[in-house]
């Protein structure tokens, strides 16, 4: 469809995407890809000592390096501002862009050697000589807990750098009342990974800086650059250009944005920093270390009347802006998920320790909550008699519950919990009877209910930058459209989708529209992509700007073609006369009049084609209300995932042999996107459910920093998903459009390690930790009685 | 021997994509780096440099290789193909390109570059199943896609049907591996 009528509503337009020519023939450009004349190439030194404080760092023989420019350390940097801390009730990190006292993590940015390019760079960069003075390592959450524990930050009175604790004698009383079932549950430190790491290119151009970087949030990392480096907003330009994948860890401001910046500035020549991967394992975010203990109160129907939590995240040193603690908070604030648990509460405590700082990553606490609510409704299954299914089925949220507020004030508008499931149930008992166990294999199935927040307020995560988002709508003399946004596109198709936006909603053919994006000059302040936000919010701004510009191309039209205003429509890039559309004129002919012959504009009216429209989301929560309740996003996806999977009893391999998502993100305004989402989402949540982990030995050092020990799933582990769509339209947002990025990673490690536990149900068997690896299924196998030998199921 | 002294750099003479080349490399220069900044062909991408990712893969002499794992100088005398060696003259999509761009089998891009030139050297023939294509795309990781559509994509590019293929998950009630659902309301 191209074009069409402008409406109010939207329509599915699942057309190929306009980015994928340049990126399928090598015509993109990312960071890495930025070359300058003059161009000088940088190297970090980074901390090989997980603690320790800084006494020297000795630059004389890397300055007398062959080809070295600079060598620059915390001490010489001084200058620049901490990153600011700003997210209330959250301890202060200050963050260093090098570090000056004290270094947290292995990998922490000691000092940056620039040479005429990356080799000298690299050989330089041996030769600084850091005088570090260990200090005692606090390795995992445990060590940050226990009493007396070496502190990371000396003014601080423990390691916790959030700790609430809700009381609520009510509830209390009610666990004291009922049976209790509880378990302890981890998910281990694992992350986004994106296949481009990051980068930074910065030079001086006519007095402004000009910094490219590979970003989820290019205006916010303008703002942290305008504050740290002293300068004003308007002179710094950042530039996002093609972005190799994010998943969350990009939308995070980070030390090498700053000092390559910096660099650039001080030597007035243009300076590269391109991470390489084992950097990208010490130096980039962290994610999903979390250990939660979850109990269920349950009354003599076997009904479940409440639900605590006592979770704990391990955020690693913390120096990161925003800090890594959000996700938690939503782990904390989920824990009821679709169900309609009456009470809940949920005690947070968030810990450093000294390792990387962890962050965002795709779901943002939900898979954790996710993992552990679902494996505790299968304990509440055993413990109390009942069917999991049934349990499950009896306490979703039903359609007539709806609109629902959890006990922690999430207002669900709408969606389809129960029939999620009950789809889901439907698939997994057919698909299990089709597949065929291998020969020392046993088959389980699996499920996971959740909602996913949709389009966060950013300012729970961040403590500054709340929720706007903001398009301009130009049309150009020729009337070609440009639609510009702040949004911070890593791969998800979102320039195909802002064209789209504004061709259906001013009505111009899709090919008239031209999108700008990623480039701080011209695009209105945006906060980028994240939160599964971007099409939701972008089709509220592009709707305010289309209607505004809309208001003045049918006023000029209406001039032309002497008919009023009121009855002009835009249809296929033609203005005409309602129920005579013969009577039209072009867009160029409305523009010329705009740009050109102004002096025949109907009087009053003002010259050019622009309009901006700045979206801010309705009935979103900046923070808890007296009773501690939050309603943190604008909507909620629903989705059940259901998997069927094969162990084998003697090696302890699961293979995954179908993976069903139940989704429901209202209107899909590309299925074809919408579903690659959900395919990338599933495979990610696979790798953290099976593969992927970040560990660390006892003196804080990593033990995986490359991609033969990090197993990325590749094609043979990921297979083909079966997606099924509903489509219940939110109330709360524009056109009813619920978010798509983050669910389809969020219900996996669930859903596989329910289908694990069922494939091995004789054995009583009972995961409470991911990753679900072969030797972690056996020792569990081992530690639980084996009734039998023989195929399970 | 003179031939066995340490040198800095060499004087190497290869085709890229069609034409010849002839650059004084140090030789410690890996090609990737000869490529994507000496030759300004940046569609080459460095996604690891350590050999597992896949993104860097190019040709040389018609077979695929890691170029972050070869030094520059031992491509003297080859022939080297890019990306961009693959692409129409008239930068219009190969037939291999429209089938990633119609099944959606890329998202971010980074990762598509060494797909390709996987692919562009595999034959057919030696990978007539579902199965057989994943263990060829195996040496290739992309975190955007979760490959079921760069699979479609190869199905569709060798001629063959998506459902003639399709592996497990494909004959159940709710569709075949792809939406059904019909997204809009």
């Amino acid at each position: 469809m191209s074009g069409g009528a402008a409406t109010a509503g939207l329509v599915a337009d699942p057309r190929p995407r306009r980015e994928d020519p340049r990126l399928l023939t090598g015509q993109g450009s990312y960071v890495a890809d930025v070359r300058l004349p003059g161009m000088l190439e940088a190297a970090f030194v980074r901390s090989p000592l997980a603690h320790a404080r800084i006494r020297a760092v000795d630059t004389d023989a890397a300055r007398a390096a062959p080809g070295v420019i600079a060598v620059l350390t915390g001490a010489d940097l001084s200058d620049v501002e901490p990153f600011p801390d700003l997210r209330e009730r959250t301890r202060p990190v200050r963050q260093r862009a090098l570090c000056i006292d004290r270094v947290r993590y292995v990998g922490a940015p000691l000092a940056v050697v620039v040479a005429e390019d990356r080799y000298l760079a690299e050989d330089a960069a041996e030769l600084v000589d850091a005088d570090l003075e260990e200090l005692p390592v606090v390795a995992d959450m445990d060590a940050a807990l226990a009493p007396g524990a070496p502190l990371l930050y000396d003014d601080w009175p423990d390691d916790r750098i959030v700790a609430t604790a809700p009381v609520d004698p009510e509830l209390d009383a009610i666990f004291e009342t009922h049976q209790v079932v509880r378990g302890t549950y981890r998910m281990q430190r694992h992350t986004a990974m994106p296949m481009e790491t990051r980068g930074v290119v910065a030079t001086v151009e006519r007095g402004r800086l000009l910094v490219w970087t590979s970003t989820q949030v290019p205006h916010v990392v303008r703002t942290v650059i305008a504050r740290t480096l002293g300068l004003p907003e308007h002179r710094i330009r950042v530039v996002a250009g093609d972005v190799g994948g994010g998943f969350g860890s990009k939308l995070h401001v980070y030390p090498e944005e700053v000092v390559i910046p910096a660099l650039a500035w001080r030597l007035r020549r243009p300076v590269r920093w391109i991470e390489d991967r084992r950097e990208h394992f010490l130096a980039s975010s962290h994610a999903r270390h979390q250990r939660h203990d979850l109990e269920a109160a349950v009354d003599e129907r076997g009904d479940i009347v409440a639900v605590r939590g006592d979770l704990v995240c391990d955020v690693g040193s913390g120096e990161i802006l925003p800090p890594g603690v959000a996700p938690a908070f939503v782990s904390a604030g989920s824990i009821t998920g679709p169900y309609r648990f009456p009470r809940s509460q949920a005690r947070l405590t968030c810990v450093v320790t000294n390792k990387t700082p962890s962050g965002a990553y795709r779901g943002f606490g939900t898979p954790e909550i996710v993992f552990a609510l679902e494996r505790l409704l299968e304990r509440v299954a055993r413990e109390t008699g009942q069917d999991p299914v049934e349990l499950r089925r009896r306490h979703l949220i039903r359609p007539e519950d709806l609109p629902y507020e959890t006990p922690n004030g999430r207002r669900i508008d709408s969606g389809s919990h129960l029939e999620a499931f009950e789809r889901a149930v439907a698939w997994a008992e057919t698909t299990r009877e089709r597949l065929a166990p291998t020969a020392r294999g046993s088959i389980g199935v699996g499920y996971a209910n959740y909602i996913e927040g949709v389009s966060p307020n950013y300012h729970a995560t961040s403590g500054l930058w709340a929720q706007q988002e903001t398009s301009t709508l130009r049309i150009e003399p020729d009337g070609t459209v440009v639609v510009a946004s702040g949004l911070g596109p890593m791969g998800q198709g979102t320039e195909t989708m802002l064209a789209t936006l504004a061709s259906q909603l001013l009505g111009v053919p899709h090919d008239q529209v031209e999108v700008r994006l990623g480039d701080t000059d011209l695009s209105p302040y945006g906060l980028g992509s994240f939160g599964s936000r971007s099409t939701v919010v972008a089709a509220g701004a592009v709707q305010l700007a289309a209607g505004r510009l809309l208001d003045k191309v049918r006023t000029i039209a209406g001039h032309l073609l002497e008919a009023s205003a009121t009855d002009i429509e835009l249809v296929d890039g033609r203005a005409r006369v309602v129920g005579s559309p013969d009577r039209s004129v072009g867009l160029a002919e409305v523009a010329h009049l705009a740009y050109f012959r102004t002096f025949d504009l109907p009087p009053g009216t003002e010259p050019g084609l622009e309009a901006t429209g700045a979206y801010e989301q309705p009935g979103v929560d900046h923070r808890p209300n007296a009773q501690g309740k939050l309603n943190i996003c604008l909507t909620y996806a629903n989705s059940t995932h259901a998997c069927v999977v094969d162990v084998d009893r003697a090696t302890g391999v699961v293979r995954l042999l179908a993976h069903l998502a139940v989704h429901d993100a209202g209107l899909l305004l590309n299925p074809q996107v919408v579903d690659g989402q959900i395919m990338g989402g599933v495979a990610q949540g696979i790798g953290g459910a099976l593969y992927e982990q970040l560990l660390h030995d006892a003196d804080g050092q990593p033990l995986v920093t490359s991609f033969m020990d990090y197993l990325v799933p590749g094609a043979p582990e990921v297979p083909e998903l079966t997606i099924d769509h509903l489509s219940t339209p939110s109330t709360t947002t524009p056109f009813g459009l619920k978010g798509a990025g983050e669910a389809g990673a969020t219900g996996v490690p669930a859903a596989i390690a329910n289908a694990v536990c069922d494939a091995l149900r004789d054995t009583g068997i009972d995961i409470t930790q991911t990753p679900i690896t072969p030797s972690s299924i056996r020792a569990a196998l081992r530690a639980t009685p084996d009734p039998t030998t023989t195929e399970g199921s | 021997m003179n031939d066995l002294e340490p040198v800095d750099a060499l004087d190497i003479e290869l085709r890229v994509n069609g034409s010849a080349v002839r650059r004084r490399v140090p030789v410690r220069r890996l090609l990737s780096d000869l490529l994507r900044d000496d030759l300004s062909l940046t569609g080459t991408h460095v996604g690891c440099e350590h050999g597992v990712c896949g993104a860097c893969t190019v040709l040389l002499d018609g077979q695929p290789i890691r170029s972050c794992l070869q030094l520059a100088v031992t491509a003297d005398g080859c022939e080297v193909t890019t990306v961009e060696g693959i692409t129409p003259a008239d930068g219009s999509l190969s037939p291999l390109q429209a089938a990633f761009r119609d099944a959606h089998g890329l998202q971010c891009g980074f990762c598509t570059p060494g797909f390709l030139m996987t692919l562009v050297a595999a034959d057919p023939a030696e990978h007539p199943t579902d199965g057989s294509i994943d263990a060829l795309l195996s040496g290739n990781l992309c975190r955007c896609t979760g490959y079921q559509n760069i699979r479609t994509a190869v199905r569709r590019a060798w001629g063959r049907d998506d459902e003639g293929n399709a592996s497990a998950g494909s004959d159940t009630p709710l569709g075949s591996g792809t939406s059904s659902g019909s997204g809009a309301s």
